[in-house]
């Protein structure tokens, strides 16, 4: 059984149609990259699935379970991770609380597999190489220190299926590099992961799938190496295949 | 000293229901501009208690905080709740027609009088060359337990370190699993507690009036704009100080000779908004982002 399982997703707003028709499965410990140009409707069809927008149409699954129309704490109860691409940290709290908060949102048995979260608290921090900034506040982060303390704050928290929306945008090379092992990690670990990404050397390395979106719908759908070479994708991003 | 003590007995009060509707603007990023009413209900309801009923004080005023409670809540399901998430600038219009209609209640049952919780003459003391009435000294000291006890929720708990989650990128605490629109409906009805202990305050320290509601709604926003729209401290710290403002503007002759009478006291807190908003809009204490 697919960890996730959508089909059939639309939405709307007004006239206008911003998801058509999609659906698309993702098993057990893949990673699935989503690529497509600006406004195909990615980062959209991350807040439907974690129910921060309702579709018109459509069913999402998890583990066979329907969660269509579950509002997103629950979702995120149920094991969907979030990293935003706006930053999704408490930027006027420490880093230490920023973890330990996701942390305290678990359920009781959640925490209790956890074991002590102080430790859990270093571990994260440690995994993001960011332990020296512990009692800092996050705002006073750079972007890319940021990214790192959501992703590892995220994989942290015992989710299952995780939605990463462009994990790389604003990054330097150098944290690319680091946000790129956090990923492969979890990949390794077992964990799934869909990636909003337009880096596509990026997308290449850690992808086992890649879906490609265009003005609401899925256009392409295979491996990444496939993909890459596919003349539609060249048409999608640069409105004609540049070798032709 | 006289003019620092009047300024902190008027300052608890105002950080009182300023706090509570900084963490509503954080959370819900609504206007409630029935605050003042809200205040005026836990007031008056403790009024009828212990004047009209005769019950004890304590039980009178735990009455007031119940009923401000129930208040708030039906203010949030009735009001806000339906309106906030299409728009958030719907409850503003919702509010307003709500602080009419409460003013126009508050009149019909309680008449235009003032009425006092605890009549009579107050019981002064004079330290340190400044005469300030025990019950004064206890509504302050109450006030700062308050606010210390909130501190240490907001701070130190699995509870407050949620709201404060919620306060600062709601999207970011719901994809944790933090239910937020239920921490919107509890901060709303803290909030109304906070605000009907104001309405006590006042009724102890002086006597409550109809007419008070608009401007402690206007004094409660001067202190959120002036503090940072969301930031909790921020409001309550400037509470004190547009409460220490109004004092310096009414309580000092000027050149020693020019005085602004005491009528014009409630202009303080709409000039503080006005020059905020024109030079400061994130306030002394605002950030990019809400705090709490």
């Amino acid at each position: 059984m697919p960890i996730l399982s959508v089909s059939g997703l639309s939405f709307s707003i007004g006239d206008h149609q911003i998801l058509k028709n999609i659906s698309f499965d993702v098993d057990e410990g893949e990673v699935i990259g989503l690529i497509g140009p600006n406004g195909s409707g990615k980062t959209t069809l991350f807040n439907v699935l974690s129910g921060f927008l309702k579709p018109i149409s459509g069913t999402v699954h998890l583990r066979g379970k329907d969660i269509t129309r579950a509002i997103p704490s629950k979702r995120a109860q149920m094991g969907i991770g979030r990293v935003f691409q706006n930053f999704g940290i408490f930027r006027e709290m420490t880093l230490e609380e920023n973890v330990l908060v996701a942390l305290e949102s678990l359920s009781k048995d959640q925490r209790g597999e956890l074991g002590d979260l102080k430790e859990v608290v270093k571990g994260t921090l440690e995994m993001a190489g960011l332990t020296q900034f512990a009692k800092q506040k996050a705002g006073s982060l750079s972007g890319g220190q940021m990214r790192l303390l959501e992703m590892s704050r995220t994989f942290k928290t015992g989710k299952d299926l995780f939605l990463l929306d462009e994990p790389t945008a604003g990054v330097s090379p150098k944290m690319t590099h680091q946000i790129s092992d956090l990923i492969t990690g979890l990949k390794k670990s077992g964990k799934t992961a869909l990636v909003i990404e337009h880096d596509l050397p990026f997308i290449g390395k850690i992808c086992d799938k890649v879906i490609v979106l265009d003005v609401g719908e899925i256009v392409l759908h295979g491996k990444p190496s496939e993909v890459q070479k596919s003349k539609e994708l060249q048409e999608i991003y640069f409105g004609a295949d540049p070798t032709t | 000293m006289q003019l620092l003590a009047n300024a902190l007995i008027a300052g608890s009060l105002a950080a009182l229901i300023a706090g509570g509707l900084a963490l509503v603007y954080g959370t819900l990023g609504v206007f409630n501009l029935a605050l003042g009413q809200m205040v005026l209900i836990g007031g008056y309801v403790t009024w009828w208690l212990h004047q009209s009923l005769g019950l004890p004080l304590t039980v009178s005023i735990i009455g007031g905080l119940v009923t401000g409670s129930l208040v708030s809540w039906l203010t949030f399901e009735l009001f806000i709740n339906p309106f906030y998430k299409r728009h958030r600038f719907l409850p503003l219009v919702t509010t307003i027609s709500l602080s009419m209609i409460l003013d126009a209640v508050i009149l019909l049952l309680f008449e235009e009088r003032p009425l006092s919780i605890l009549p009579g003459a107050k019981h002064m003391l004079e330290i340190a060359g400044v005469r300030i009435g025990q019950e004064h000294i206890i509504l302050i000291l109450l006030t700062i337990l308050l606010l210390a006890i909130f501190a240490y929720v907001l701070h130190s708990t699995p509870f407050g370190r949620k709201i404060r989650a919620v306060v600062q990128n709601d999207h970011a605490a719901m994809s944790l699993g933090i239910r937020a629109f239920a921490m919107h409906r509890l901060i709303f009805i803290l909030s109304g507690v906070l605000a009907a202990c104001g309405g006590i305050f006042i009724g102890i320290d002086h006597s409550l009036t109809p007419v008070l509601g608009f401007p402690l709604t206007i004094k409660a926003y001067a202190a959120v704009i002036a503090g940072g729209k969301g930031n909790f401290w921020g409001a309550i710290v400037c509470a004190y100080l547009i409460a220490l403002l109004e004092q310096l503007a009414i309580g000092i002759h000027w050149f020693g000779a020019f005085y602004i009478p005491a009528g014009y006291q409630q202009t303080v807190a709409l000039l503080v908004i006005i020059i905020f908003l024109l030079f400061r809009p994130d306030g002394i204490f605002g950030s990019s982002s809400r705090a709490a």
